[in-house]
């Protein structure tokens, strides 16, 4: 199979995913779901006035059409109104994006260029001590709940030592800075031990491979055979990873946003929920796929320009 | 057959051998048994029958009397974090035993039968990954009603497809051993190929991935439970972190100290003993 | 002796450690290595043969191996006393290494000239990029690629396991070396893919005149091969001689048995009549070896002195040139 065909086939796949995503989010959101004129009129509403309320969210039309709908917002991301701002969730998806882009961005950014470091210098020194401890911290890093992080971070950094805003946001440049800071600090160590555990791994498979003991015996030193051999096979997961996490950087940080009251869209989900406002979850969900569904795309066909292996299969 | 089976009890003694000889291993699996207990212990009544209790002053520091102090209505942190073991216990069991029975169905019968089955199944579960697990969380919580039984199954629903991944390749690769042609040439059916002569080998994977699944979702009911989409009405340590927001800042910590600790521990020792399940079981990471 | 000597190895002894102890992999071995002959060792997989050799060039892996004892002597100087940069130039200059599985050793991301460039690069730096790269087109002709200056610019997938092989020697031979490891070159490969090889290995050695270890398991290709052998039993030379006495006049129990285990032919090709014989058993675990002769259980001679009281038998010319740890040697 040639790059071309399978670039096309690749592309053709999207289309059952998108709709499988759309019916699995109108199974839940349309099927399953509790009637959400009951949410929103409370219990004590008339039948009439719930038949009403049905008309006008559009819930008395056949199943299909509402199907279709959700379709149909996928490809136009017109996701119609909020049920409690009223405002068009475009608009509020649009509004939310910056926040959640200037915190997000560069937390993605530092977060990556630390971990890869980090690992770097863990599988160049593999198994001796410095690696058997950093492993072990990686291991008790990711055990500790991302909340405990937050809190405990918040409130030593921002509140006891005061060196950083702790609520709020600004737009434009540079005035945003101040408030991403102490959450951006936090996303990189909230980060750090399930992404070096990951990277570490990646570069010791590649370690133990055939290849480099030939590049051994060639004469090759440690730190060429790492940063050469090594890293180049490596960066085909590590690549992989990366781009397919950049979809989630959309959603921003659900917890970050809501603790540090950045007006992203993860603060915006987080909101919905409590408000119980489904159009807008239905919104970020079919988002965030669509998104996670393009960039799985990308990655596979980034594997095939980094991998010569898989070019002409 | 009988020498078959007597070469695989040898494998899964020389596993448990290998397992048994690693300390760290061995701690982990007795601070598991450990919490397990308290769980029990817990859920019976037999410590800490009534945890609404008050013990002493609003926010009473730690002391002799109460080890982890008191919160907001001067009840024991101490029962809290009790009682929030049995949550997290519940929630891991349930739900990684639920997300194991999805997991290993659906990928053994995409794995043995190929085809349009195994398409639809890859098609499903590709689906399913394109939605952020966070959302999906949410929505099924969200939808099931909030509580407890809502987590579990949402933690359940949405924790199978890593490991059915893994399955459908695994049995894949096995489906056209010797052995399972063997089977076949003595008249085995499908189930019982599948059931009996496959599945076995797999095991080993199923164990890593429940080890890792159960943290999994102990940390997952922390952030539903903060959430509010969470357990209703009784501790948990999503609730108690929850409640620690507004406590910090009057030099209140030990609550969310209490709570951190004793998910921290339990999550450790699971991550632990995965590595080491894997260790032990994984011939392939076998010399490294 | 008139041959120049190039390496000499002595009481090397290499040991490995385990999750279940420490076990000496290699024990003791002695071997010479001249110029323009080839040596080969034979044995089992876990006889200590490829540790042997990975000992020469200092690639055990460590943790958890090391080479707790003995001398290599390159060209007189001990190469486990020298630093491990020093080292390195040595390894794919003087000596040069290839391996078994020609699918995996090459680095399947860069292109074939990458990587024996990286070699020239490496151990020639006076050369202009001109000259390396037209050395790198003449290894690889001489290894027999066709169209060589098309090759350098594929990859190792679109090249086939004999022709793999092929660029690991050219790759090996890009400085020419004085020595030559070839651990199991063929084990992987089609027979005829293998004679090939062998053949190539032959011719090369004749024209640059270097020295060959070459590590197998098979007595065939030793036969083709070899000057001198040198057969491995847990850890241990159990027999050396030249390979025409040895082939003659094998003297281990061991070395017969696996003599009888290979086919052999008559002038017309076709397979002798004679039923194919194998040695009973299983090779001991290093864990839980027996007191004495290592091979005493599996052995057709076994006698009370094999089984410990004098200790294991000692490696020693029975006949002049021809060695054999035995109590009890064939006639």
């Amino acid at each position: 199979m040639n790059l071309y065909v399978y670039t096309l086939r690749r592309l053709l796949y999207i289309i059952p995913v998108l709709l499988g995503v759309c019916a699995i989010v109108f199974f839940l959101f349309s099927v399953v779901s509790p009637d959400p004129t009951l949410i929103m009129l409370g219990k004590h509403a008339s039948v009439q006035q719930m038949e009403e309320l049905r008309r006008e969210l559009g819930l008395d039309r056949p199943w299909f059409i509402q199907y279709l709908d959700i379709v149909k917002s996928a490809f136009t991301f017109d996701f119609g109104r909020s049920w409690s701002t009223k405002q068009e969730i475009s608009t509020m998806i649009k509004q939310g994006a910056i926040p959640s882009l200037t915190l997000s961005l560069p937390a993605f950014v530092i977060s990556f260029v630390i971990s890869i470091t980090v690992s770097l210098m863990v599988a160049f020194y593999r198994g001796k001590f410095l690696d058997k401890i950093a492993v072990f911290g990686c291991v008790s890093m990711m055990s500790i709940s991302s909340l405990a992080y937050i809190l405990f971070g918040q409130w030593f950094f921002g509140y006891k030592l005061g060196w950083f805003e702790i609520s709020g946001y600004d737009y434009g440049f540079p005035d945003f800075i101040p408030y991403v800071l102490l959450p951006i600090l936090i996303w990189v160590i909230l980060g750090l031990g399930p992404e070096v555990r990951f990277y570490r791994t990646v570069l010791l498979d590649e370690i133990y491979q055939d290849y480099v003991r030939t590049a051994r015996a060639k004469g090759l030193g440690e730190h060429v055979i790492l940063f050469k051999h090594v890293l180049k096979n490596a960066l085909i997961p590590i690549i992989t990873n990366l781009i397919i996490s950049i979809p989630f950087l959309i959603l921003g940080a659900l917890l970050l946003e809501s603790f540090f009251s950045i007006p992203g869209l993860g603060a915006m989900t987080l909101n919905a929920v409590n408000a119980s406002d489904f159009p807008v979850i239905k919104a970020m969900t079919i988002l965030t796929s669509v998104a996670y569904i393009i960039f799985s795309v990308i990655t596979d066909i980034c594997y095939t320009l980094v991998d010569p292996r898989v070019r002409l299969r | 057959m009988a020498a078959v089976e007597q070469q695989s009890k040898s494998l899964w003694q020389h596993a448990m051998g290998t397992l048994f000889r690693d300390k760290m291993a061995v701690v982990s699996i007795i601070i598991i048994l450990f919490y397990v207990i308290m769980a029990a212990l817990s859920a019976t009544g037999i410590i800490v029958a009534d945890w609404t209790e008050e013990v002493g002053p609003s926010y009473g520091s730690p002391s002799m009397d109460n080890w982890f102090g008191l919160d907001m209505f001067g009840r024991s942190v101490l029962a809290k974090t009790i009682k929030g073991t049995e949550v997290a216990m519940s929630v891991g069991l349930i739900a990684s035993l639920l997300s194991l029975v999805i997991g290993v169905t659906l990928g053994a019968i995409a794995g043995y039968f190929g085809g349009r089955v195994d398409e639809f199944i890859v098609w499903f579960y590709t689906t399913f990954t394109s939605i952020p697990n966070i959302m999906l969380l949410v929505a099924i919580t969200f939808i099931s009603g909030k509580g407890l039984k809502a987590v579990i199954l949402a933690l359940g629903l949405t924790g199978w497809v890593g490991l059915c991944r893994l399955i459908r390749g695994e049995v894949m690769r096995h489906k056209d051993r010797e052995y399972v042609h063997a089977a076949s040439a003595i008249g085995a059916g499908n189930y019982r190929k599948l059931v009996r002569h496959i599945l076995p080998n797999v095991t080993h994977i199923m164990i890593i991935n429940f080890s890792l699944q159960f943290q999994i979702a102990i940390k997952s009911e922390v952030i539903l439970s903060y959430l509010g989409l969470g357990v209703q009405g009784r501790p948990s340590w999503g609730i108690m972190i929850d409640d620690a927001k507004l406590e910090l800042a009057r030099g209140v910590w030990w609550q969310l100290a209490a709570a951190t600790f004793a998910m921290a521990i339990v999550v450790l020792a699971f991550n632990i003993l995965g590595d080491s399940l894997r260790d032990a079981l994984d011939p392939k990471l076998k010399g490294k | 002796m008139s041959e120049e000597k190039l390496l000499e190895i002595r009481n090397l002894q290499v040991q490995f450690n385990t999750d279940r102890g420490a076990v000496t992999a290699v024990k003791g071995v002695d071997l010479d290595v001249y110029r323009g002959k080839t040596l080969g060792i034979v044995g089992e997989s876990g006889s200590g043969k490829s540790v042997t050799a990975l000992s020469i060039m200092r690639l055990i892996p460590d943790p958890p191996g090391k080479i707790i004892e003995g001398h290599i002597k390159f060209k007189g100087e001990n190469l486990l006393d020298i630093s491990l940069s020093d080292m390195r130039k040595i390894r794919g200059n003087k000596i040069a290494m290839i391996f078994q599985e020609p699918m995996t050793s090459l680095n399947p991301v860069f292109t074939v000239g990458n990587q024996i460039m990286e070699v020239l690069d490496l151990h020639q730096s006076h050369l202009s990029k001109k000259q390396k790269i037209a050395k790198c087109i003449e290894s690889l002709d001489l290894v027999g690629i066709p169209a060589p200056e098309k090759r350098i610019k594929e990859y190792p997938h679109q090249l086939s396991g004999g022709m793999r092989q092929r660029v690991m020697i050219a790759m090996a031979l890009a400085c020419e070396p004085d020595i030559l490891i070839a651990d199991e070159p063929t084990t992987a490969l089609d027979v005829t893919i293998q004679a090939q090889i062998l053949e190539l290995m032959n011719s090369l050695k004749e024209k640059m005149g270097m020295g060959i270890i070459f590590i197998t398991h098979d007595l065939g290709v030793v036969a083709e091969m070899c000057d001198e052998v040198a057969v491995m039993y847990c850890g241990k030379i159990i027999e050396e001689s030249d390979v025409f006495t040895i082939f003659k006049h094998p003297m281990h129990p061991y070395t017969k048995g696996l003599m009888e285990s290979i086919p052999s032919f008559d002038s017309t090709g076709i397979e002798a009549k004679s039923r194919l014989k194998t040695i009973e058993g299983m090779v001991p675990s290093l864990f839980d070896l027996p007191k004495g002769c290592n091979f005493q259980d599996r052995c057709s001679e076994v006698t009370d002195e094999c089984r410990g009281i004098k200790g294991p038998p000692v490696l020693e010319d029975l006949v002049a040139g021809h060695k054999a740890a035995c109590f009890n040697p064939l006639k």
